[in-house]
Order: C-alpha cells, then sequence, then structure tokens
C-alpha cells in the first residue's frame, strides 16, 4: 500500500543562494537501508517534478540523505518569483508525496 | 568544559530569547546569529539611507535590557549583529553601557566589488577568539561564518591551535546546530506533533576541550533535544559532506549522536584544513519587482487565467513577466475559497515607473475582465530586489582585524 515518505521520514529544507538544500532522515538502521536503495536522484525528481540538476550525498552515520536542488531558486530569495523562495517547505512538500513503503517499517 | 548559548537565528528572532537564555541558567557566552543572506541586502539599504546604520538594530535594544544582567552573570556576548558596520555598532554600545566592546573587522570588500550593493567574506573564528583574549565582554561581528561565533569562543577558551583540526571541525558541528536558535530544539521539526513545539527554548552547546560536545537547554524550557531535532538541523543549509569554512573543513558524514539524558551528546567529528580561498557574499541591485494575484473562482479557470494575462499584457507588454497558475480550485466547493484558483504575476524590470504601473494597470481591469475579478491585496508601488552570488577571493586578500575599544 503507498503511504507518504513522511509516515517514516523527516525532512528539513532551505537555500543557499538560487540552490535549495532538501536533508532526508529516518529512525532506524534499517529504514535508512531502504530509503538509501529507494530515493534516488531519478525517484526525487519523480517525486518533485519541479527539480532540475540535483546532487545527492549521503550520510548513512545521521541515517540520512542531503539532496542539493541547482537553481531551483532562480537569483536567490529576494529575487525568485517561485512560491516559497527560500525552499522552507520543499522538505515537507517532499514528506508528503506517496510511496511504496515496505510493511515491517510502519 | 564551555557553556555556549544561542539566543537568535535570524534578525527578528524571539527578542526576549536574551533574557530567558540569561535568566534560565548557567552560561559562558551567549551567541546570537543575526545575518542571513537576505538580511545583508536589507542591511546595505539601511546604510544606503543613513551611513551610521547598517547593523541589527535590535541587538542595541536586547543590550539595552540585558547587558547588565550579562556582565553580572559573567556571561560574555558574541553576535554578528555589525552586519555592514561593526565598528558603528560597537562605539553605539559603547556609548550606552560600561562594558569592554570589541569588534572584528575586515570583512568589506567593497572597493574590491564596486559595482555590488554589499561585499563581505565570509570571515572566522580567529579575530573573536583574539577579541575575548584580550578581555572583550562583547565581540560585534560582521559577516562571519555562522558556525564561528560559537568556534571562536571554544578556541579562545581552550587555547586550541589553528591546526587542531578536530577540535575545530566539533565545534563547527556545535556552531551549526545553535545556529538557527529554535531550529535545533522542536522549531520547525517534521515529528512536531510529537513533542510540545509551543514554545521551544533556545539551545545550548556544553562543548568540551577535545571539541566534543553536549546539545542540550535551559530546564523548564519548551521543545525537545532530541537525536532527530539535532539531525534536522544539522541537514539544514548544507551540500556536500566536506563542510567547507574559512577556520576547518568538517566531515559530517563522521559525525556521531547519542541520545543523553540532557539531551545529544556530538562527538567523532573530523577535520582537515579548510580551502585557500574564503567566501563571498555579493548583493547587487537587480531592478524593480511588482506582483499581484488575482482570484479566479468557479468556472473556466484556465480561460478566467487567459483573458487576464492577456489584457495585462496588452498593456504593459510582455517582458519580465512571470505567470504562475496554482489549481487550489476545487470543483463543486463548499466554501468559497476552496472553489478559488490563484493566479500569480510578478514583473521585473530594470525601470521603476515600469514597476509601478504594473499596479495601476492591474487594477485598471476591475470592471472589464472575467466575472468574479478580484485581488488578494491592494497592489504596491513595487520594491527593489537584490541578486545574491557567491564569490571566492584568496585568503591574502582579506585582511581581518580584531579591535578594542
Amino acid at each position: 500500500m503507498k503511504r507518504p515518505l513522511g509516515t517514516i521520514a523527516g525532512a528539513r529544507s532551505g537555500d543557499k543562494g538560487g540552490d535549495a538544500n532538501l536533508g532526508v532522515w529516518v529512525r532506524s538502521d534499517e529504514a535508512f537501508e531502504w530509503l538509501n536503495r529507494f530515493l534516488t536522484t531519478e525517484k526525487l525528481k519523480e517525486l518533485l517534478p519541479e527539480a532540475g540538476e540535483v546532487s545527492r550525498y549521503e550520510l548513512p552515520n545521521l541515517r540520512a540523505l542531503n539532496f542539493v536542488l541547482h537553481g531551483l531558486l532562480g537569483d536567490g530569495v529576494a529575487s525568485s518569483t517561485r512560491f516559497d523562495p527560500q525552499a522552507k517547505a520543499l522538505g515537507e512538500w517532499l514528506r508528503s508525496r506517496e510511496a511504496e513503503i515496505p510493511e515491517e517499517l510502519l | 568544559m564551555i557553556r555556549i548559548g544561542n539566543a537568535s537565528g535570524f534578525y527578528g528572532d524571539r527578542l526576549s530569547a536574551m533574557r530567558e537564555q540569561l535568566e534560565g541558567g548557567e552560561l559562558d557566552v551567549l551567541t546570537g546569529d543575526y545575518l542571513a543572506e537576505l538580511t545583508m541586502l536589507i542591511l546595505g539599504r539601511d546604510r544606503m539611507k543613513d551611513s551610521s546604520l547598517g547593523y541589527a538594530k535590535t541587538f542595541l535594544r536586547q543590550m539595552e535590557d540585558c547587558l547588565a544582567l550579562a556582565l553580572d552573570k559573567g556571561v560574555k556576548i558574541v553576535v554578528n549583529a555589525g552586519g555592514l558596520n561593526p565598528e558603528g555598532l560597537a562605539r553605539k554600545l559603547d556609548a550606552k553601557v560600561g562594558a569592554t566592546i570589541g569588534y572584528v573587522t575586515g570583512d568589506d570588500l567593497k572597493s574590491r566589488f564596486p559595482e555590488a550593493l554589499t561585499a563581505n567574506a565570509y570571515l572566522g573564528a580567529w579575530e573573536i577568539a583574539e577579541c575575548l583574549d584580550q578581555g572583550a565582554q562583547v565581540v560585534v561581528t560582521g559577516r562571519v561564518t555562522d558556525a564561528s561565533l560559537v568556534v571562536g569562543p571554544a578556541a579562545a577558551h581552550f587555547g586550541w591551535a589553528r591546526d587542531d583540526w578536530d577540535r575545530l571541525a566539533g565545534a563547527t558541528v556545535a556552531g551549526h546546530v545553535l545556529e538557527c536558535g529554535t531550529q535545533a530544539t522542536g522549531g520547525n521539526y517534521s515529528f512536531f506533533t510529537e513533542i510540545d513545539a509551543t514554545r521551544p527554548g533556545f539551545p545550548i552547546a556544553e562543548i568540551d576541550e577535545d571539541g566534543s560536545c553536549l546539545i542540550t537547554k535551559h530546564d523548564g524550557t519548551g521543545g525537545a533535544v532530541t537525536v532527530d531535532t539535532v539531525t534536522a538541523q544539522l541537514l539544514y543549509e548544507i551540500g556536500a559532506p566536506e563542510y567547507l569554512g574559512p577556520d576547518v573543513t568538517t566531515h559530517f558524514d563522521t559525525i556521531r549522536l547519542d541520545a543523553h539524558e540532557r539531551g545529544v551528546r556530538i562527538s567523532g567529528t573530523k577535520g582537515s584544513p579548510p580551502p585557500g580561498t574564503l567566501k563571498v557574499c555579493l548583493n547587487t541591485l537587480g531592478g524593480f519587482r511588482n506582483s499581484t494575484t488575482f482570484v479566479l473562482t468557479g468556472l473556466d479557470v484556465e480561460q478566467k487565467a487567459g483573458l487576464v494575462r492577456r489584457q495585462l499584457q496588452d498593456a504593459i507588454g510582455e517582458e519580465g513577466l512571470t505567470w504562475t497558475l496554482a489549481r487550489t480550485d476545487q470543483p463543486d466547493a463548499a466554501t468559497e475559497e476552496q472553489a478559488s484558483a490563484l493566479l500569480h504575476v510578478t514583473v521585473k524590470t530594470a525601470d521603476p515607473k515600469r514597476a509601478k504601473g504594473f499596479s495601476r494597470a492591474a487594477i485598471e481591469l476591475a470592471l472589464a475582465s472575467y466575472p468574479g475579478f478580484h485581488v488578494t491585496a491592494p497592489p504596491s508601488d513595487g520594491t527593489p530586489f537584490g541578486v545574491y552570488q557567491a564569490a571566492y577571493v584568496n585568503r591574502d586578500e582579506v585582511s581581518a582585524k580584531a579591535v578594542l575599544l
């Protein structure tokens, strides 16, 4: 059954100039093993179709992945015409997207 | 061990936080971050109007209220509230309150980047440490990295060397956790339903000689310090796991977090030498912007958007317009608001007259456009906007200085 990713994952996002960063973490080693396999760059772009060029970094010690969404905010917060110009809620958007989460992680 | 607290995560944060941190329990140093990329632009515009300004004015009010209390308790204050004018803020403080004031200067690179409204190098911790070593009770800086506000006092307290990479990296992590105030203690936290997030307390790092620390907060304050709240803040505004700073490169993939009865222990952090260049925050005036939002209710939403778009473009031309149609409407809705979509339009232009004329043109449509025409807020004259850029300069092109008044 599909469930929102935020059922098991937390997220925090923000801005660095025209780029947005989006950190996603989970709360057990088993959940991280799944997240790390599931949430590839391609999957992130599928869940957040507004994303363009994306860099992905793994932080297994924090059970976390960090994504940098290049150019999402144009020339930065003061100039961006984007809804949510500082990407504050990007992470909460991702958490609301649905995914097939293994039953044992719920 | 040195106890370093935070009382501000941005210019505009909870004004009473400084008093809460001073009265709530023991501290050695109280820090505050007032500068974001956007804040530098706001202060740049303040400085254009009055060259004696350009610093965070709320900090001055906090000091009038709290400095006597801080001095009484032996708590030192370290903030970047100096913004574009640390010397000006230091002199104002010196005239008002009886304390030894130090300031850090040398970050302003406007002469090197004359086309920019503001150009400031991100300085590091060592000038802050120098001010404290010389006996400063209050240190104000301009653009330093947010984490330096914590690294400086720790380095001064323990007498760390400039190549104590692991210690500096550990303190940088503590600084990164503290720099956004209550974002470390349950503010803006994904699992907020699991804690009482009504009024989170501000964070404290108890840093040990080896650079490891305990993240905690005063007893009796709200929010929570857990492995999850600290993880959330560690992930804020980072890029690659090699976190570059002026004092040290911090390896975020080596950080170890452990739950503790009073909060979270952070240990294991590895550091390596910093890059040979310093980052520079450049804000240039990009032009003028104005925007409005048309509310499109009920049937024919796409056609309504098409009509008003054609009308506005006919009136002022297409140049610099960005349109976004948010389909927030639901069919057969039980409330008027749920039956409505929002059409946002923004103009960005070099010509202030065009930004102003945009509003007039939008309003002239009020009786001549789609059925149900209205806008969410009255249009304004438009405002200037900035463009942020990062630049990099060699370290030897920047001469940072610690000054004691």
